[in-house]
């Protein structure tokens, strides 16, 4: 949107040990403050990816260039830590990303407003629903304060009315805080729902095989016709790539 | 499909062909459905917002149970209230016996026999000071297994090599019973309280130990991960997020622990007597044999089993059932 580059891939391949190749000549520049959806089916390395340019993992060949400042993570379970409260797990990390004790608290309950659960701050993981804990995940994923959140299917476990309310908080704190949002999901509609841009990787090994971008973002609801017609487009073209691997 | 590759690279700036192509469907979606979606979808911003906070909210609401904790009441009928019913039945069956089959009382001392030792003991001071004796020994003796176990089980569970190497002895020792070392013990100690803690400690630390490294194991790889994404360093990885998410394993290893010091100590008690030993209630164990005092006999057990008991129930038992209950792993009522 703003013209500057946050993630750039280049030639990207990546195999693991003599394994065949997971991915294979990616190239993919994303803009600040750009939501990118990357989809596909199984076995495309969209979560290869997502940990290569999270930086938990390392390229075979090719190169990515992320903000120096790295990137939040957000998984499909929300991985909180059980023993403690939603805000102690966002002031975790807080206090990883090196803000003093003093401020952490009322910070916590910041981030935990903007998710709407200031009210169940002092819950323990255990005591929320799963998308309850997801938003707490989110809430940490932005305590990091970095340019960049990458998700890693979040919402893939939820029931779809929560999905929805998730999306569209999603949505909500993205166009708040101007983050650029990496978006992995095999759910063709909510990569139409969600994303600016949508990026579809092939299948062993995962490459670029299509891309389209959404003009008009406002508004959009997992019903609306314009993400019905998107999706039947995209998911002819997925289902082209998935035939290919019959042969 | 190589060519859409390339497509896919230019798509990005230039815009051509795909990304023309979407935007039109989206237009006229809001044109073929005049009103309904742009009504239902761009109403004025504030009261949007609490719409959906009042939606999320409900739905927040609907997903999550309140937590009902058990009554007291009801947890004495079920956890509290059973295991003391069966004890005054086995005991009014023990006295009923007494009473119609006239045993020897040198063989088969009545229950109030062996209260009356008890009473004895206590009257004596002997029941105090043995009781005393074994406590501090054990309780000592536990502590330092613990300060020898913890940062030797951190040691095993982080370093996978030597785990390989020493894992499999430890574990062995779990096995051995520790009355095997008071032999070797009072060779190398004498007849000295440095027997009895080196029998405890080697009774108490592969429990520790074992129980410090499961817990670790067991810790979900994706809390590491987290952790590691949240920025934590290996020594700030360890302290904020693997020791916790440890802990009860190691809550588990310590239970075991102790009960393995109590058994050790008795053991190297009844065996290892005279010298500077003081006198504990395995002493008294064993010279209510020696003065063939079987009601003495079963007073002393009677009291070791409760302090082991005792001590399980007002330490370990609220420990655990505080940390499980937080982490959500008890279920409440199920007990």
């Amino acid at each position: 949107m703003s013209g500057q580059t946050a993630i750039r891939i280049e030639q990207l391949g990546k195999r693991f040990g003599a394994g065949p190749l997971v991915l294979d000549d990616v190239n993919l520049t994303v803009e600040a403050g750009e939501f990118v959806c990357l989809l596909g089916a199984s076995g495309c390395g969209k979560s290869t990816l997502l940990n290569l340019i999270a930086g938990l993992d390392r390229p075979t060949t090719g190169s990515i260039d992320v903000p120096a400042e790295g990137a939040a993570v957000m998984f499909q379970e929300s991985a909180l830590m059980p023993w403690l409260t939603a805000r102690q797990n966002v002031e975790l990390a807080l206090r990883l990303r090196g803000v003093p004790r003093a401020a952490r608290r009322g910070e916590a309950l910041e981030l935990l407003d903007t998710v709407n659960l200031a009210d169940a701050a002092e819950k323990r993981p255990h005591e929320l629903s799963g998308g309850m804990r997801q938003r707490v995940a989110l809430a940490r994923a932005l305590a990091q304060d970095r340019p960049v959140l990458l998700m890693d299917e979040p919402f893939a476990a939820l029931d779809a009315i929560t999905r929805d309310l998730l999306h569209e908080e999603l949505e909500r704190v993205w166009r708040r805080t101007g983050r650029t949002i990496v978006f992995v999901t095999h759910n063709v509609r909510e990569a139409a729902r969600l994303g600016q841009r949508v990026v579809l990787l092939s299948s062993r090994p995962g490459r670029v095989a299509g891309e389209w971008r959404i003009a008009e973002t406002a508004g959009r609801r997992i019903e609306s016709p314009e993400v019905a017609a998107l999706s039947i487009e995209i998911t002819e073209q997925l289902r082209k790539e998935i035939r290919r691997n019959a042969a | 499909m190589p060519h859409d590759t390339t497509l896919a690279k230019t798509a990005g700036r230039v815009a051509p062909g795909e990304a023309g192509r979407v935007s039109r469907p989206d237009s006229a979606g809001e044109a073929s459905v005049p009103g309904l979606d742009t009504a239902a979808s761009l109403p004025t911003r504030p009261s949007d917002h609490e719409d959906f906070r009042s939606l999320e909210a409900g739905l927040d609401r609907l997903q999550t149970d309140p937590e009902r904790a058990p009554s007291a009441w009801n947890r004495f009928t079920t956890s509290v209230l059973p295991p003391i019913v069966f004890v005054v039945a086995l005991i009014a069956v023990w006295q009923l016996y007494v009473v119609i089959a006239q045993p020897r009382p040198d063989i088969v001392p009545s229950p109030l026999a062996v209260a009356a030792a008890i009473g004895d003991a206590w009257e004596a001071g002997r029941l105090q000071l043995a009781v005393l004796t074994s406590l501090e020994r054990g309780v000592f003796g536990f502590l330092i297994a613990v300060v020898v176990g913890t940062p030797l089980g951190l040691l095993l569970a982080e370093v996978k090599p030597l785990r390989r190497a020493i894992g499999p002895i430890i574990s062995g020792l779990q096995v051995l019973p520790s009355v095997a070392w008071v032999p070797a013990a009072i060779l190398w100690f004498g007849l000295t309280d440095a027997t009895v803690y080196f029998v405890v400690l080697m009774g108490a630390t592969p429990s520790i130990v074992n129980g410090l490294i499961a817990g670790v194991e067991q810790v979900p790889p994706q809390l590491r991960r987290v952790g590691t994404v949240l920025g934590a360093g290996p020594g700030r990885l360890a302290t904020l997020v693997v020791l916790p998410a440890a802990l009860p394993g190691y809550v588990a290893g310590l239970k075991q622990g102790w009960a393995f010091s109590w058994r050790s100590l008795m053991a190297a008690e009844i065996i290892a007597t005279g010298g500077t030993i003081g006198f504990g209630l395995g002493s008294m164990l064993d010279q209510s044999r020696e003065l063939a005092d079987l009601g003495g006999v079963l007073a002393t057990i009677l009291v070791i089993l409760a302090i082991g008991i005792l001590i399980e129930l007002a330490f370990f038992a609220p420990l655990e059932r505080r940390m499980l209950r937080r982490r959500g792993l008890l279920v409440a009522g199920a007990k």
